[in-house]
Order: C-alpha cells, then structure tokens, then sequence
C-alpha cells in the first residue's frame, strides 16, 4: 500500500468541447481530512465522480486506495463512500429499507447490516422515523439519513460533495463532530464545500479550485499565513489622533503603512501576536491612547477573492447557461 | 464464491425492484384495472359476435380471454422503464453503481421482478375470468404455462421501456413508450380471428410479433393442447426478448461507461 489514499495526476475531463477539470494534480495522505473549495462550476462534483468511479476521466491518471480506478473499479468501491450532493435514496422505502439494501449489497450480512443500520440511524438521530418511507422526511432528514448510507460500510475513504448543505447549525455540528470522529478512527475524508468555516473547522488541507484547476492547496495556517495576514485595528477617541498614531505605529511594520479611516487605524502584520504589544507600549510614552485594540485572523473568504479575485458565491453566468444536457452528454 | 456473491446481489436488487414497483399500492389499481375494464365491457358489447363463421360457437369472453392476459402484461411491465427511469434522474441509481457489484445485476434484479409481477397480475386477470363463468381449456397445468409465457413476454417488454430509460434518461420520453402498447396489442388477432381479417391490416397482424404470443395464450386457455402454436409463441417471445433485454444491456453498458 502506498502511503497516499488518493493520487491524482494531470486529470482532464472534457465534456464535449468544454474542460470541467483542466489537467488537476493532488495527493491526499492516509488519514488526512481534504477539502475542496471553490465556486459553483468549479469541477468539484466532476473531480469525486471521477474518483469514485462513477464518470471516465478524459485523460490523467486516477489512484484511490492504491487502485486505478479504470482498471479496478470494484477494488475502489469496496474502499470508497461517497455522499453525492444531490440527494439520492430509494424514496418509496423506509429508513430502514436503504440502509439495510446498502449493507447487504456491500457485503454485509442481513443481521449485520441490521445492526450497523440501526447503529447508524442513532448517530444521525433518525431513529424515530426509520419505519417511514422516505417521501416523508425532510430536506434534512434525508441528507442526514443519505450520510448515514455512505457509512454502512465503514469506507476507508469517504468523499462528500457538500455534505452539510441544507442542514440546521445542530444537525450540521453533529455531522462534524461525527466526521472529525471517524477521521480520527483513521477514515481519510475528502469534502467539497461552499461554507468556508466548515473548511476551516474540518479540513487540515485544503484546495482552492476554480475554473477546473487547483489555484492554490496547502493547510488553512499556512494559507492564511502565505496569502492573508492578520490585521490590527486600532481605535482611537479623534481622527486627529489615529492620524498622529501613523508616525508612532509604521516603524513598527515591515514595510506597509497603515491605512487610517476616520479614527480608525489598520494594519496588516505577519505576527500580529509579537506586535500588538509593542505598538501599545510606543503609543503609550507618545501619549497616545486608543479606545480599543482588535486583532483580526484573514478568513479563507478574504484568501479565496485575493486568489481567484470574485467571491465564492457569485454564480458564474456563463456556468449556468451551458447548463446540464443529459441528451448531449450521455450519464451527468 | 463470486457466483455466489452474483446471485446474492441479484436477490436484493430483486426484492428491492420487486418493492418499488408494488409502491405505492394505489399506483397499482389501473395496470388491474384496464385489463379487466376492457375484458367486462368488450365481453358484454361483442357477445353477438360469436354467430359469424369463425369463431366457433363459443362465447366471446371464451375468445377475448387471452387478450386480457396480454393486457395485464403489458400493463405490469410497462412500469419496468418508469421505475428505472426514476432511479436514474433521483440519482439512486448512481449509488447501485458505485456499490461493489456486477452492474448487470442492476438489471437482472430488475427483469425478475418484472417477470414475477406480470405473471402474478396475468394470474390476477385469470382469476377474475373464472369469476366471470369463463374457463382455462387446459386445465392447471395449462394455467402454468400461461404463467411461463406471461413472465417471459413480461421481461421482453419491459426490456423496450428500460432503453428509453436509460437512453433518454427523461421520465415523459419513457412514460411515452406505453402508446407502443396500442399498436402491439390491437393489430392483432385480438377482437377477430385471423381467417376474418383480410387486405393490409392482415399482414399487420401476421407481422406483429404480439399476434403470436396471443395465439398461444388462446390455445391455451380456449383451444387446447395446440402444441406448435404454443412454440411459436414461446419462440416469439424468447426472440423479442433477445432483441429488447439486448438493446437495454447495451444502452446500460453505454450510461455506465
Ligand atoms: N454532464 C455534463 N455535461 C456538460 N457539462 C457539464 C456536465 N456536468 C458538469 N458540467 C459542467 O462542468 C463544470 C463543472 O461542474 P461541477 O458540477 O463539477 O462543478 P462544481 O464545482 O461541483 O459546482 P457546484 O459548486 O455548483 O456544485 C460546470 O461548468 C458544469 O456546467
Ligand atoms: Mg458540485
């Protein structure tokens, strides 16, 4: 076995004319939690259906658990979960019904498969409700339940394509809690995402995708440290004091001058940590005291538009238009 | 091992479609119900019929029996190509082909259940043709036969709606595939035996494959022991299958690839 659960080199997927993922290059370690970010259109979803088998890559060369995924699919599948973003069940079957169907076809025995599922229905809070036909559950609910099926098997690697998406803040931080539980049981986990705090609470690596390449890929520390870096703002009680604090705060800094609005002083340091208690120390034998003191982390929004530069929710028109065409494409 | 792994995975997906096209129970009533609508009225509205010369002297629900069956199959087996196209567009499917399987089983699992289906749903209509005063010629070990056949013309059949399904992947283009059924089971021997059928239309019904799995059905349940019309009618119906359940594997190979 090698040391990587996943490896991914020069992966091109075209539909058509048109190239969803455009010659992506990535490695995903044993026991890693992976995440992918980046606008809609991006290539996320096309990227795990390739890795999960579901889709041919164009061209590249595709690894998961140490298998080709063209030449070994079923030795991918029995490793992988993979809770796609559209929602996918037997509708006309109860809770119950889904769960055990996966089981038993994955491998498991019926009274295995009845046990892991009632086990799972627990984790997912559907105990209640796991007689009832699925018509009947909730936005929520499903997805919760949608989960729960991806984890009958206790895949080595589990893929989520926004697993979270539609979920209330509780339910969403039970998914986490569960999440982070099984990643450090040793599953590795690969996410997409569109909410950057569940990248920032979950993943230890990330990859910014955009226009079907990885812009940038590293942890969120060091991203935030190569791209972002922290800020301090200070406050002051006039205008006419931040304005004299320039002269006092800049040789503080490497080499930027600190921008002042109004009584508002900010600046952009690598270490704000180290600064900040200087800065205090400087103003205080000039004089000069302000009303308060933040120090600010970038957020991987702030990191997201300095690299692609638009924001990760502004729809791409372009995307939408092309659209989806089962006719043209054969399976989406 | 692995063949028995095969025929487990068969099994469940068996099952599975078994369940999902009984579901919901209501869905059910018109694939019953047409059949018997049409054998009741067309019985009560052509029992004058059976004077002309070549019917024989008997009643004409004696006649129109077998068509009921008929109907009652393509009734059960046209859900097949529904039932899969809303696997398809609710994603379900996706998760049977990422689960480690042989795809075919997919499919299998799928036919069997159709199979099942059609024969129960012709046994159905039997029961209500007893009910009516009419009788199966051939007694019970006819009725298996019948039963035979009505699996068999079942999965062929479903095999046309599961291509568009899987070709088209679009629920209206699939639901679309029952108007086939008018053609298939009306330009046949159906209201009037062939000796009264005469032109353009008669070379129709001796075309129309459906013709020759009616005739063994009327063999069976009016007729008697007509051995040779019986083989064709299983030999039609084995070839039709072939030809349908063919083009849906290979429909299936090119969605899955
Ligand atoms: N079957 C298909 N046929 C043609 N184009 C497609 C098909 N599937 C996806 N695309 C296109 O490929 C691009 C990438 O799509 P993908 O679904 O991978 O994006 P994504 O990053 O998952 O987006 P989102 O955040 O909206 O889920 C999009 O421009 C999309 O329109
Ligand atoms: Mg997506």
């Amino acid at each position: 076995m090698s040391e990587h659960s996943i490896e991914v080199n020069h992966l091109v997927k075209k539909y058509g004319g048109f190239t969803a993922v455009n010659n992506i290059s990535f490695t995903v370690a044993k026991g890693d939690f992976f995440g992918f970010l980046g606008p809609n259109g991006a290539g996320k979803t096309t990227t795990l259906r390739i890795l999960s088998t579901l889709l041919r890559k164009t061209s590249g060369e595709v690894k998961v658990a140490g298998y080709d995924v063209d030449r070994e699919p079923n030795a991918v599948r029995r490793k992988i979960g993979f809770a796609m973003q559209d929602i996918s069940l037997d509708n006309l079957a109860s809770g119950w019904e889904n769960l055990q169907l996966l089981g038993v076809l994955y491998g498991l025995s019926p009274a295995d498969a009845r046990k892991r599922a009632g086990e799972l229905l627990g984790v997912v809070g559907l105990s209640k409700v796991a007689d009832k036909w699925v018509t009947s559950y909730s936005g929520g609910m499903r997805r919760r339940l949608d989960l729960a099926g991806v984890l009958m098997h206790d895949p080595e690697i589990l893929f989520l394509d926004e697993p979270t998406q539609g979920l209330d803040p509780q339910a969403r931080r039970i998914i986490w809690d569960y999440l982070r539980k099984l990643n450090n049981e040793g599953s590795t986990v690969v996410l997409t995402t569109h909410y950057m705090e569940e990248a920032d609470a979950l993943c230890r690596e990330l990859a910014f995708i955009d226009k079907g390449t990885i812009v940038r890929s590293g942890t969120p520390a060091k991203l935030k440290a190569q791209l972002g870096g922290e800020q301090i703002i200070l406050t002051f009680g006039s205008a006419d004091q931040a304005e004299k604090a320039i002269a006092v705060v800049t040789p503080l800094l490497e080499k930027e001058t600190p921008a002042v609005t109004e009584n508002r002083l900010q600046a952009t340091v690598k270490e704000a940590g180290k600064i900040a208690p200087k800065v205090i120390t400087k103003l205080e034998s000039a004089k000069l005291f302000p009303a308060s003191i933040n120090i600010t982390q970038p957020t991987l929004e702030d990191i997201f538009v300095k690299l692609v530069g638009h924001t990760i929710q502004e729809e791409d028109e372009s995307n939408l238009i092309k659209g989806r065409d089962p006719f043209v494409e054969g399976r989406m | 091992m692995q063949t028995l792994n095969f025929l487990r995975e068969i099994k469940y997906l068996f099952i599975r479609g078994l369940k999902q096209s009984l579901r919901p129970v209501p869905a059910l009533i018109p694939s019953l119900f047409m059949p018997a609508f049409f054998l009741i009225i067309f019985s009560a509205a052509f029992t004058s019929l059976i004077n002309l010369p070549g019917f024989s002297g008997k009643s004409y629900l004696v006649f129109y029996a077998p068509v009921a069956i008929l109907q009652a199959i393509f009734f059960s087996s046209g859900d097949a190509g529904i039932d899969l196209v809303v696997d398809i567009t609710s994603g379900y499917f996706d998760k049977l082909l990422i689960a480690p399987i042989r795809h075919v089983s997919i499919i299998i699992g799928k036919l069997i259940g159709v199979g099942l289906r059609a024969a129960v749903q012709a046994g159905i209509v039997i029961l209500i043709i007893l009910l009516m005063g009419g009788k199966i010629v051939t007694g019970l070990p006819g009725l298996l036969v019948i039963l035979l056949l009505g699996g068999l013309f079942g999965m062929a059949w479903s095999g046309i709606g599961m291509t568009i399904a899987l070709l088209t992947k679009n629920q209206r283009a699939t639901q679309s595939s029952f108007i086939l059924f008018f053609p298939f089971t009306f330009i046949t021997t159906a209201q009037l035996p062939l000796s009264l059928l005469s032109g353009w239309y008669k070379t129709a019904v001796q075309l129309n494959p459906v013709t020759y799995i009616l005739e063994a059905f009327r063999s069976l349940t009016s007729n008697g022991w007509q051995t040779h019309t019986i083989w064709v009618g299983f030999m039609v119906a084995a070839g039709v299958a072939v030809l349908t359940i063919g083009s849906t594997l290979l429909s299936f190979r090119k969605t899955v690839s």
